[in-house]
This record gives structure tokens, C-alpha cells and sequence, in this order.
């Protein structure tokens, strides 16, 4: 038997697999739903941080890795800058605030991020002058456009657009990225009574050489700060790392019901055809072929579920609300593919053992 | 009956794979309800288990308490706004704090003793008369938040020290330990935070309004919005609804639930389909040696059940060992959304199987003496 048998079944009786097709495409739509929403709240959690083009992120002590917490300070500053294998070192500093954005009724939810060291994507900041900042693109979204001049926060602090970037959200917020002094001018306005003085900021990044580099810089601040790797200080986010587990939980619990779908529909699907395969046993087909037949369906069934479900999910995404955290990344799509392909390989691996004992002498009289 | 039950007896594998995939389903389902109503509470308790009746927020804040701020001109202006009985000072905000030994993360409240914000689930001790006491959420008690402790806030400013003379239910913000204090602890917590000195004034986050007796919410609301400048009134409910996150949040789950309702009953259904068409040269002889429709209905049936009660049991033992990992949204097995969860996926799963159904009907009895069954 060739692969043509399991193929021609397929087109020629779709009807025995629409509803497992049906069953698939919604899991599918599930995963990359649940999928999207993690990616969305990852990204749009942790861009700002990820964008950081340093070695480590030196944060407070008593900051718990909280950069609105966090302050350091000239002398802080010093000590790190001291420290052997630093090579570079940048300020940095948020505040989240609403802004009147030109021609928009609603406010837009703004990041206001002051940097030294350029994130990836973010022009040097010696090109920005006061009161001029680079916006994550998800602004233009909520109507911030190129040459805009929005007003931030409740004293209405201007920062001019004058440019844009990508991926820098920061806790679902887009950035706009200014310089230090800006920063201090918008924070000191709208947060009096979280005012940072002019030398003072609430993180710094660094460049340097050494895997013991976050140690040797709270060894030489004396236990003032707690400096954390890049990495680190993005899965320190408040929740990113608390979502992550809990939808791979979710995700890999309904990739184990893709698992039971498909070895349920193809064991009974089986079962109905042990008959004919004791025929094709009879005539010379060996059990890898028939078995290869079953996986061969499986596939199918499932690359067909997986598109369908993506049409599904893409409408879906099209369809909800724009503050509803959902991203469908590409890598997305293909982990999903790669789930269910596996899942049904795996799944339709249940009938094996049936396919294996089909006795070709069955044919004589059982088979239909 | 005898041959439903029989024939399950038989098939363990089949059945059992299943069971095993709708316990699955329905545990996933069980899980997320009760994930939602976790974060929900653990999100905005402690906006919901206040007492002001208005909650008045900054307009550039979009109704996120962490990013409101009310400036003193617009204090004033609400304060003298008709049918406000009794107006303060909100504040809120994220601590580093030591309890129990270790550091943590804890959300403060800070309001006017006495006046509109106070926590209104107390559930023992009783509420702060004094600067430097407070109530915390109950879900922590076991964290350092209990009657008695003492609750060190840290920051470049020094130290402040809490104690907490009450304990409050579902009280949590932004799934963190909650305290409540007076306005002016919370303003120096914020001051020890910030590391900035007692002449720095800290802004309130949002104002808190007891409206006058007889006069409706909604009232208060709509005159503030018509009188001050820059700020967003929202009732009580309507601050709880309308928090970011909880809107977003209740909009993902929905979805995702939906989808979980969509495929239990069709992985069953497809199932019973299945093994219907499995089973057509069987049943059709039952019917010809006259076995009645309805029994063999009924046999369906019963497998359906049994099915899908093995599928609840199996769903109900993964919950309660999965709501043990997430103790810190303070969610807890509950009875009540088993029983009504399993219920509704089993009249969903009889819907379906009423396809099996049809196929079942539409034997006829003659076949027999054909050698054909039912065709899909």
C-alpha cells in the first residue's frame, strides 16, 4: 500500500473527519489565542527592558527590582563607575502617566523613559533636545503622530514626537524615550512628591566584561544596590514571570487534550478498519505502511485544523478590542504547528499497537 | 442500561482516554474561572471593600489608581461640589516592606480616619484610630500580616514602622499585600520611599466621597464631572469595573472559556458519533430482534452520563491539587462551580450526542437481513 490510500480516503470521504477537524481547529485557535495573550503581556511588559543594550541593570537596595522604587544616587553612580571591567554606564528612569495627545479625545497611557545608553532601536540621546522624545509606535495606535507635541500628565508637560521606534512598550505602556533632564522635568511636575534630584536617577545600566560583574558591583556599592543581569531584570517585571508559568500551564494542559483528541478519533477510526486492514495485510501491505497511513491522516487532519484555526484566530484578533493584550507573533504560528503536528504524530501512535496485531488471516470472512 | 454499563466495562481504554480528555477539559475550565475570580479580587479588593461611595480620579489617569494623582485645586473643587457629605484624601501606593523577617512587596492606602476609604470587610480586630496602625488584607496573614505584627517600610528615606490592629477579606491591590492606614502614615511611607524630607507635600491618588443621604451616586458623579476641571468621577462599581487590567482581563477569559465550552461537547459528541457508527450492525440486529429506539437511546445516554461524571470527578481532583499552587491569588475549592460547571458541559455533551442520537433512530430494523448499518 502506498501513501495514495490514506490520501484518497481523505478526499474522498472528508466527511469522516470534519468533526475531528472541527474539534482540532478549535484547540488550535485556543493555542494561539492563549499563546497570543502571553506574547502580547510579555512583550508589551518587558520591550523597554529587553531593548537595553547593557550588561547588567543596578537597581536600589530596597527597590525589590522595582525601577519606580529605585533611586540611585551621584555617589552610587560613582562607586559603580569605579568598579574594574565597567566600561560604560547610563542612566535610566521611568514614570507612567496619561497625555493629551493632539486631536484625540482620550489621553494616551505614556511611558516617559530618560536614558544615556542608547536601547536598541533608540537613537543616541545627544541627537534629542529638551523636550523632545523617540515614541514606541504602539502610540500611534492611540493617535500620536510624527511632529505631535503631547501634553503629559495631570501639569500638562510637553514632549515633541520626533520620532519612533519598536518593541520599547514598558508594563503595557509605550515609552517615549527622552533625555535625563526631560525625564526629571516631567517626573518632579506631575510626582512632586517622588521628585529625583538633578544627578539622581532611578537605575542605571551597564557595560562590562565579567560573568561576576552584577556581585562585584554591589560588593563595590557596599550593598546600596542590587544589580541584576538584563534577563533577570525583565522576568523581575511586576507578573511576567507569574503569567508565563500559569499560561504554559494552561497551553501544555490543552496540548495534552490535542494528544487525547487525536489518538481517541484515530484508535476508533482504527478500530472500524481492522477488517480492511487484514485485507491489505493479506495482499502484502506491512503493518509500518498502514500504520505510516494512520500518521499520514493525522497530519493532514491536523495541518488542515491548524490553518483553519489560524484564519479563526486572525479574525479573532481583528475582531476584539485593541486593548486586549493579544499579539500573534509568527514564531507563535509556527509553535503551534510544530505542537499539534507532534501531538498528532503522538496521538495517532495509540492505534499502533491494534494496527500491529491485525491478523492478515482476519481477511477470510471478516473483512468488508 | 446493563448492556451501556457493559460495554463500558468492556472498552476501559476507549472510554477511559475519553474521560480522561473531558476531566482535562472541564479541569482547564474550572482552573481559569477560578483564576479570574482570583486575580479579579486580588486586582481591585480593595477598591471594591471601601466605604466611599465616589471614587474621583485624575482624567489623565484613565481610571488606574497607580496613575492618578489629584492635584489641590481640584481637591477643593470637589469638596464643594452639592450632595457630597463627606469628602478626603485617597493615596496609594507600592512599598518595599519587611514582614516576618523578609522583604516584600505591599500596597498601602492611605485615608482620613473615620472618614470615606475605609476598608468595610473587616473580619477581626478592628480599624486604625492612629497614625501608625493599619488593616491588612487577611489572605496574608501567614506572611507577616497578622494582628500584631509589626510591618517595616524601607526605602532611601530610612524606615517606618506599621502595626496591624485589623485584618479585612479580599482587601488585595494588584495581587500584593494590602494595608490600610491613616492619610498621613501613608504620606510619610511615601516620603520614606521617595527619600525625600517632611516639607515635600504628598498628592493624594484619588479623592473619596460619602454622598449625603438621599442623594443617588450616579448624582454626585455627574455634578462633579459637570463642575471641576481634569478629573474623572466614577462610583464605586464603576472604578471596579473599569479598572485597566479587570475590563481586559474579563475579555480574554471570556474568550478563552468560550472556546473550552465549544470543544468539550463536541469532542464528546464526535465521540458518541463514533462509536455509534462503530456499533451500527450490533444495534441494528438489537432492533431487529426488538430492542425498542428508546433503549438503545437510553443506553446512549447513560454512557453520556457516566462519561462525563467519571470527566467531572477527574476534572474536580485536578482543581482542588491545582488551586494548592496558586494559593497566592487566594482562590478556594469550591463546590458550587464544580456541580454547576459539570452540569452545564453535561447538558451540552447530551446536545451533542443527540446527533449520535439521530443515527440511532434512523436504523432500520430490516437492515439486518442486508448486512448494512448506519452510514455517517
Amino acid at each position: 500500500m502506498s501513501l495514495k490510500l490514506p490520501l484518497r480516503e481523505l478526499r474522498r470521504q472528508p466527511n469522516r473527519f470534519v468533526v475531528a477537524t472541527v474539534v482540532l481547529t478549535f484547540l488550535a485557535t485556543l493555542l494561539l489565542f492563549l499563546g497570543g495573550l502571553l506574547d502580547g503581556l510579555y512583550l508589551g511588559s518587558t520591550g523597554a527592558i529587553r531593548a537595553q543594550q547593557g550588561d547588567a541593570i543596578v537597581f536600589s537596595s530596597t527597590a525589590r527590582d522595582s525601577f519606580l522604587r529605585s533611586r540611585i544616587d551621584a555617589d552610587t553612580r560613582a562607586a559603580v563607575e569605579a568598579v574594574e571591567g565597567v566600561e560604560a554606564v547610563g542612566g535610566l528612569g521611568f514614570v507612567l502617566l496619561g497625555a493629551a495627545v493632539p486631536g484625540e479625545d482620550d489621553p494616551a497611557d505614556v511611558a516617559i523613559a530618560g536614558y544615556e545608553l542608547a536601547p536598541a532601536g533608540v537613537p543616541d540621546v545627544a541627537t534629542l533636545a529638551d523636550g523632545e522624545g523617540i515614541a514606541d509606535d504602539r502610540l500611534q495606535d492611540q493617535g500620536v503622530g510624527l511632529g505631535d507635541t503631547i501634553l503629559v500628565g495631570p501639569q500638562a508637560v510637553p514632549v515633541t514626537v520626533v520620532g519612533f521606534t519598536e518593541d520599547t512598550a514598558y508594563l503595557l505602556q509605550g515609552s517615549v524615550w527622552v533625555n535625563l533632564p526631560t525625564w526629571r522635568t516631567v517626573q518632579n511636575a506631575n510626582r512632586p512628591d517622588a521628585a529625583v534630584a538633578d544627578t539622581t536617577v532611578q537605575a542605571l545600566v551597564v557595560r562590562g566584561a565579567g560573568g561576576d560583574l552584577p556581585a562585584r558591583i554591589d560588593a563595590a556599592t557596599g550593598g546600596a544596590t542590587r544589580t541584576l543581569t538584563v534577563d533577570a531584570a525583565v522576568l523581575a517585571l511586576p507578573g511576567v514571570e507569574q503569567q508565563e508559568s500559569t499560561f504554559n500551564q494552561i497551553i501544555y494542559s490543552t496540548l495534552v487534550v490535542v494528544l487525547a483528541v487525536v489518538g481517541l478519533f484515530f484508535s476508533l477510526l482504527t478500530l472500524e478498519r481492522l477488517g480492511l486492514y487484514g485485507v491489505l495485510k493479506a495482499i502484502g501491505a506491512s503493518s509500518g505502511r498502514l500504520f505510516v497511513g494512520v500518521v499520514v491522516q493525522a497530519v493532514v487532519v491536523s495541518t488542515v485544523a491548524f490553518v483553519a484555526g489560524s484564519l479563526l484566530a486572525i479574525g479573532a484578533a481583528a475582531a476584539l478590542p485593541a486593548s486586549l493584550p493579544l499579539q500573534l507573533e509568527p514564531s507563535r504560528f509556527v509553535f503551534t504547528f510544530v505542537a499539534l503536528l507532534v501531538a498528532s504524530v503522538l496521538g495517532s501512535a495509540i492505534s499502533l499497537r491494534r494496527v500491529l496485531r491485525v491478523d492478515p488471516a482476519s481477511a477470510i470472512g471478516t473483512a468488508s | 442500561m446493563f448492556l451501556a454499563l457493559r460495554e463500558m466495562r468492556r472498552a476501559k481504554l476507549r472510554f477511559g482516554l475519553l474521560a480522561g480528555a473531558v476531566g482535562l477539559l472541564v479541569f482547564l475550565i474550572l482552573f481559569q474561572q477560578a483564576l479570574l475570580g482570583g486575580l479579579i479580587n486580588q486586582f481591585i479588593g480593595a477598591l471594591k471593600n471601601q466605604s466611599a461611595d465616589v471614587l474621583v480620579y485624575n482624567d489623565q489617569a484613565r481610571k488606574n489608581v497607580e496613575g492618578s494623582i489629584i492635584l489641590p485645586e481640584q481637591a477643593a473643587a470637589i469638596a464643594a461640589v452639592d450632595g457630597v457629605a463627606a469628602v478626603g484624601p485617597l493615596g496609594q501606593g507600592t512599598f518595599t516592606v519587611t514582614a516576618d523577617g523578609g522583604e516584600d512587596d505591599a500596597v498601602i492606602f492611605g485615608y482620613t480616619l473615620g472618614g470615606p476609604g475605609a476598608p468595610t470587610s473587616l473580619s477581626a480586630g478592628r480599624l486604625p484610630e492612629a497614625d501608625g496602625e493599619a488593616v491588612a488584607s487577611a489572605k496574608d496573614e501567614e506572611d507577616g500580616f497578622a494582628i500584631g505584627d509589626t510591618i517595616t517600610v524601607l526605602g532611601p528615606g530610612g524606615t517606618l514602622e506599621l502595626t496591624v490592629v485589623g485584618q479585612a477579606d479580599d482587601l488585595n491591590f494588584s495581587v500584593a499585600p494590602t494595608l490600610f492606614t491613616s492619610f498621613d502614615t501613608f504620606a510619610a511611607a511615601k516620603r520614606v520611599r521617595n527619600g525625600v524630607g517632611p516639607e515635600v507635600e504628598v498628592q493624594p491618588s484619588l479623592m473619596a466621597i460619602d454622598v449625603a443621604s438621599g442623594v443617588a451616586p450616579q448624582t454626585v458623579v455627574d455634578r462633579i464631572a459637570a463642575s471641576v476641571d481634569g478629573v474623572e468621577p466614577l462610583t464605586r462599581q464603576q472604578a471596579v469595573d473599569g479598572s485597566p487590567g479587570v475590563a481586559s482581563v474579563r475579555s480574554s477569559f471570556s474568550v478563552i472559556l468560550g472556546l473550552f465550552y465549544l470543544v468539550v461537547p463536541l469532542v464528546t459528541g464526535l465521540f458518541f458519533l463514533i462509536v455509534t457508527f462503530q456499533k451500527a450492525s450490533s444495534l441494528t440486529l438489537l432492533r431487529a430482534i426488538g430492542a425498542p429506539a428508546r433503549a438503545l437511546v437510553g443506553s446512549l445516554f447513560i454512557q453520556v452520563v457516566v462519561v462525563m461524571a467519571a470527566g467531572s470527578l477527574i476534572a474536580f481532583g485536578l482543581y482542588a491539587a491545582s488551586l494548592q499552587g496558586v494559593k497566592n491569588l487566594g482562590v478556594r475549592v469550591e463546590i458550587t462551580p464544580v456541580v454547576v460547571t459539570s452540569l452545564v458541559v453535561l447538558a451540552l455533551a447530551l446536545l451533542t450526542s443527540l446527533v449520535a442520537v439521530r443515527r440511532v433512530l434512523r436504523i432500520d430494523p430490516i437492515e439486518a437481513t442486508t448486512g448494512a448499518g448506519v452510514h455517517l
